[in-house]
């Protein structure tokens, strides 16, 4: 696999703040990669350094062996972006929208329209080809964004949080679109803060916190690595957790209270259940380790404003 | 510096949303200027006698002119630009694509000039109906050219104020303390000879009494000395204003 993307010492600054925090990374070809983190973690201005929208403050970060530069036409033509924020053209029909946005490409208007019918099939808005953005549901607009990054067929997809908003049905659709990209062999970046979107589509991911990368790798390795297979939540009282920790001593693998929550973690969830049911305690949940307990082990359950 | 050709697909794609727009735009152009003409024009011009030969109409329509050029620019570049820019993200969309803030820029500008010969156009077509026209078909044809001047020069002006602008209110200083008192200051409604020395001195700063000049001597073929000072004026500080709105709003657009 050979990088698309090499970013090393990356540093992005606002004024006083920093955003990104001298971070390195390679994304390869055809990978789809992912950033997690919470609200203000870096992970869109990384993005927006990628596909040359923001300066970058200091390190280097090559795309496709180029460096990237807001004034770089060459990786803006072979990038296809789907922003976080819905920047359609409400002035302007769906068709319209697309046309406009074929010409900031250079794309001939011949070639234009063919690709446009092609991608208002691929995302389902057949119907809506001559309504106003006004017109349509959230969903619509954001898999409008969708064809719309299509248009210069890009190498390279960058998507900033692309499902925020949406609900279940139109999540899975725009899920299954970025998929059958990938499957093109488009490279794809996605931003997200769910973990389960992360866990659909990513082949690789990093945990991005305070403008660092806390943690990188496969998914189901980052879960194995960092948490086990399972996890067991018990809710007691906070006087009764050292008894209870006591009791599971080798059943587990580790554990931590987060407010009426004693979290235990293991690598083999057999013996954990069976004292678990042994010692016949309420409110407990035990189920399988997901993406989510590493992100909250590693960013800290509580609140992050 | 990144301009490029891709200015013309900014042009187009304000082409495009305009089209929805052109009545309203029309009629919202046309209203003020109309306002002063009647007003001013006809009302007053009745007390006025003659203006060097002429009516007071025929005095009035000229910087009339202009101004509407001056207002229509400025207001594209102020509000238009704000929306698009704050409210609609469509600086976001655009400066993900080939074309660079420059570009996106210029071609804003060159849309507020756009406005600003469609507004002063159909002012010459509403003198002409009330009997005042420019002398010949060259002084029209001039007169197109020196619209577009004027707009691209207000238009730069009002971008500049737009990458300063934190919210709409915030351009009420400059259409208010700025915009409006240069229309009562630069000619256009009297002419500058009997103001006190100093009121003429001030005048000469103000970007539309150049303007005004110029559109007099155009309109009436009467080409006083000195017009060419008047035009090495508006192009010179056009110049230096369009380079400030693009450096200016590139720092604002990007992050």
């Amino acid at each position: 696999m050979s990088a698309i993307i090499t970013a090393k010492d990356l540093v992005k600054k606002y004024g006083d703040l920093t955003a990104v925090d001298g971070i390195s990374f390679e994304i390869g070809e055809g990978e789809c990669f992912g950033f997690l983190g919470p609200n203000g973690a870096g992970k869109t201005s990384t993005v927006k350094m990628i596909h040359c929208v923001s300066p970058v403050t200091s390190g280097s970060l090559t795309v496709a062996g180029l460096p990237a530069h807001i004034d770089n036409r060459v990786l803006k033509k072979m990038t296809g972006v789907i922003p976080q924020e819905i920047t359609l053209d409400n002035d302007l029909t769906v068709y319209e929208n697309l046309i406009v946005f074929s010409k900031f490409f250079d794309i001939p208007r011949r070639e234009a329209k063919v690709r446009i019918a092609e991608h208002i099939k691929f995302v389902e808005l057949e119907a809506k080809r001559n309504s106003r953005i006004s017109q349509l549901s959230t969903g619509m607009k954001r898999r409008l964004l969708i064809a719309r990054a299509l248009l210069n067929n890009p190498r390279l997809i960058i998507a900033d949080e692309p499902t925020t908003g949406l609900d279940p049905q139109a999540r899975h659709l725009i899920w299954q679109r970025l998929r059958q990209l990938k499957a093109q062999g488009v490279t794809l970046i996605l931003t997200t803060q769910y973990m389960e979107e992360a866990q659909q589509l990513c082949d690789r991911i990093v945990i991005m916190y305070q403008g660092k990368i806390l943690k990188g790798g496969l998914p189901s390795r980052l879960i194995e690595d960092e948490i086990g297979r399972e996890v067991a939540e018990i809710r007691i009282p906070p006087e009764e957790d050292a008894k209870l920790i006591a009791q599971l001593e080798g059943f587990s693998s580790g554990h931590e209270r987060v407010g009426d929550t004693l979290f235990f973690y293991c690598k083999d969830g057999h013996n954990l259940r069976h004292k678990l049911v042994e010692l016949d305690l309420p409110n407990t949940v035990h189920r399988p380790a997901t993406l989510e307990d590493v992100f909250l082990k590693l960013t800290g359950r509580s609140l992050i404003e | 510096m990144n301009l490029s050709y891709r200015i013309g697909y900014v042009f187009f794609r304000n082409l495009m949303s305009y089209k929805r727009f052109v009545v309203p735009t029309f009629i919202a152009s046309l209203i003020q200027p109309l306002f002063y003409l009647v007003t001013f024009g006809i009302g007053m011009g009745a007390y006025m006698g003659q203006f060097g030969g002429k009516s007071y109409l025929d005095f009035l329509v000229p910087g009339v002119l202009v101004s509407s050029v001056m207002l229509s620019a400025s207001f594209e570049c102020l509000y238009g630009t704000f929306i698009k820019m704050i409210h609609e993200k469509l600086y976001d969309s655009l400066l993900a694509t080939p074309v660079s803030a420059e570009d996106a820029v210029a071609g804003d500008i060159a849309w507020g000039a756009f406005r600003g010969l469609v507004s002063g156009t159909l002012m010459m077509l509403v003198a002409m109906v009330m009997g005042v026209s420019p002398v010949s078909i060259p002084s029209v044809l001039l007169l197109f050219v020196l619209m577009v001047f004027v707009g691209i020069l207000f238009g730069s002006l009002a971008m500049i104020v737009t990458s300063f602008a934190p919210n709409f209110d915030f351009f009420s200083y400059y259409t208010e303390l700025i915009l409006t008192p240069m229309l009562f200051f630069s000619g256009v409604f009297f002419p500058l000879d009997r103001f006190p020395g100093w009121m003429k001195s001030f005048a000469q700063f103000l970007p539309l009494t150049h303007a005004v000049a110029v559109a007099r001597a155009v309109f009436s073929g009467v080409y006083p000395r000195g017009l060419i000072a008047n035009f090495l004026v508006i192009v010179g500080l056009e110049t230096v204003v369009f380079w400030a709105a693009l450096k200016l709003m590139k720092r604002r657009l990007v992050k």
